[in-house]
């Protein structure tokens, strides 16, 4: 494919991604062709039906709706799916992909998009989110099991959390439930350990030494 | 009949009630449950969310040991199914290498489909000694039992039909609704309460349209979402029980039932009074 001079236009063309046109350029199809490859996923039949969008149970609280996602793919506009926060509230519901007219796996692009952003240093849109997941990780890696009450506790200890929490009045909640359910006897205080725990390790090692 | 078990972190800790009337209506039925030996973390929706490579090795170890056991697996948990079922086609794609040997050829079953098997169900039937006629419930499967179906294996997807099945087979009246699969919203609560309050809000107030006076359910995130979401209503909401607590119920007179159901938030029993099966 011949080299698109974008040049010439760059004065005159905005890069705001809903107002305004983008070109495609070479990088646009890179990214499309990466992450087709890299998921599997036919995002080049997409004909912007919109259907994924109407099945999602969360699109209305998403920057970028579902179809758009797709489209953004298609346009190699990377970087706004990145600090989108459709890739974090994103419940990996599979109401998308398997409402699809073309097979195009929506929701599997969607995590592909929310495990590079996770290894990329753009700060995420919803950080109590990104945060959870990681703890979540971190409390398995620890126990090769997770205990909900060290995984809260991990969690309300990360930096800010409990300070915004308290802020917006979650943390009252949250004690309250706290103590309702250990009352319930559904919480443990000792938490329960795999004896596979040593192997557990080694696959974090493994993905540490990946290659992103 | 033997069954190799993968019980999942849920069952350990906020649904240890769901993991003691399975234990029991297992026993009942006669099936031995045999628990994985050492069994770690599926990885949850944590692991697929930030690497893939994670949501394929961490449920890959569980795999492999219950390869070597030999069984069929059952998983109670949806989330755990569709994590073991994800990790197990992946494995079968040759998309991962994943330290253990696994030969992707295991049977996993999501535990109401193997329940709702006819044959099960005529050995349930033969069990039930308290039918639980005038009993109204709506049955609520949620995502990750029934979607993506490519891993799942269900051919039913948008109008499943294993919970119907069981919860007809001890004698509730089944109502129908549309909100078989819609989601609950999972553990969004955790970043995002308004999503959550919207999501469950809603199916709790569908399930209350059909008049059914129970929501039934296999899966502990739902069970736990839609229960906790009425903690501050009191008596007035709607109990969500665990298939097999209902199982349970139909199967023995015991009345030390009102004890299991002591750790719900929406207390069932002044409904099962009403209905007779409780003195
Ligand atoms: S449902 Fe499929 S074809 Fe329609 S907009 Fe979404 S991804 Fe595109
Ligand atoms: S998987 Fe994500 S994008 Fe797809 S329908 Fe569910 S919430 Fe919406």
């Amino acid at each position: 494919m011949s080299k698109i001079n974008h040049t010439a236009q760059q004065e005159t063309v905005d890069s705001g991604p809903s107002t305004e046109r983008q070109l495609i350029g070479d990088r646009g199809n890179h990214l499309l062709d990466r992450i087709e490859g890299e998921t599997g996923a036919n995002i080049s039949a997409c004909y912007q039906c919109e259907r994924c969008t109407n099945a999602c149970p969360a699109s209305y609280y998403m920057d970028i709706k579902p179809h758009q996602v797709i489209r953004y793919v298609q346009l190699g506009w990377h970087e706004n799916l990145m600090r989108s926060s459709t890739i974090w509230v994103c419940l990996s519901c599979e109401m998308c992909t398997t409402y699809c007219p073309n097979e195009v796996d929506v929701a599997g692009v969607i995590n592909h998009l929310r495990n590079t952003a996770a290894h990329s240093s753009i700060p995420p849109k919803e950080r109590h989110l990104a945060v959870f997941h990681q703890t979540f990780l971190e409390q398995l890696q620890r126990f090769g099991r997770v205990n909900e009450l060290w995984l809260m506790n991990a969690f309300n200890r990360k930096p800010h959390i409990l300070k915004e929490k308290i802020k917006n009045g979650t943390l009252k909640k949250e004690i309250r439930l706290g103590y309702a359910l250990w009352r319930k006897g559904k919480l443990h205080f000792i938490p329960r350990r795999s004896k596979a725990i040593k192997e557990i390790k080694e696959v974090y090692r493994r993905k540490r030494g990946e290659v992103f | 009949m033997k069954l190799s078990f993968y019980p999942g972190c849920s069952l350990e800790g906020m649904a240890n009630d769901y993991a003691r009337s399975i234990i029991a209506v297992f026993k009942q039925l006669g099936i031995e449950l045999i628990e994985l030996e050492d069994w770690t973390c599926c990885g949850a929706t944590a692991a697929h969310s930030l690497s893939e490579m994670m949501a394929v090795t961490l449920p890959a170890r569980n795999l492999a040991t219950a390869e070597k056991l030999g069984l069929d697996l059952v998983s109670p948990c949806a989330n755990c199914f569709n994590r073991l079922r994800f990790s197990q086609v992946m494995i079968q794609k040759n998309i991962y290498d994943v330290p253990w040997q696994v030969s992707g050829d295991l049977q996993i079953h999501e535990m109401t489909r193997f329940l709702a098997e006819p044959d099960m169900i005529k050995l349930i039937k033969q069990r039930v000694t308290r039918p639980l006629s005038g009993l109204k419930v709506v049955c609520y499967y949620g995502c990750q039992m029934v979607r993506p179906p490519k891993i799942t294996g269900f051919t039913d997807y948008e109008n499943p039909q294993t919970l119907d099945l069981l919860a007809r087979a001890v004698g509730a009246e089944v109502r129908d609704w549309s909100f078989k699969t819609t989601c609950c919203g999972a553990s969004i609560g955790i970043g995002r309460k308004d999503i959550q309050e919207s999501l469950t809000g809603r199916l709790l107030q569908k399930a209350l349209q059909t008049g059914a006076d129970a929501i039934v359910v296999s899966c502990p995130l739902c069970q736990s979402n839609l229960d906790i979401f009425q903690m501050d209503a009191g008596g007035s909401g709607i109990p969500v029980f665990y298939f097999t607590e209902l199982m349970r119920l139909a199967f023995k007179k015991n009345d030390k039932a009102h004890k299991w159901f002591k750790v719900h938030f929406t207390d069932p029993v002044p409904l099962l009074k009403e209905k007779g099966f409780l003195t």
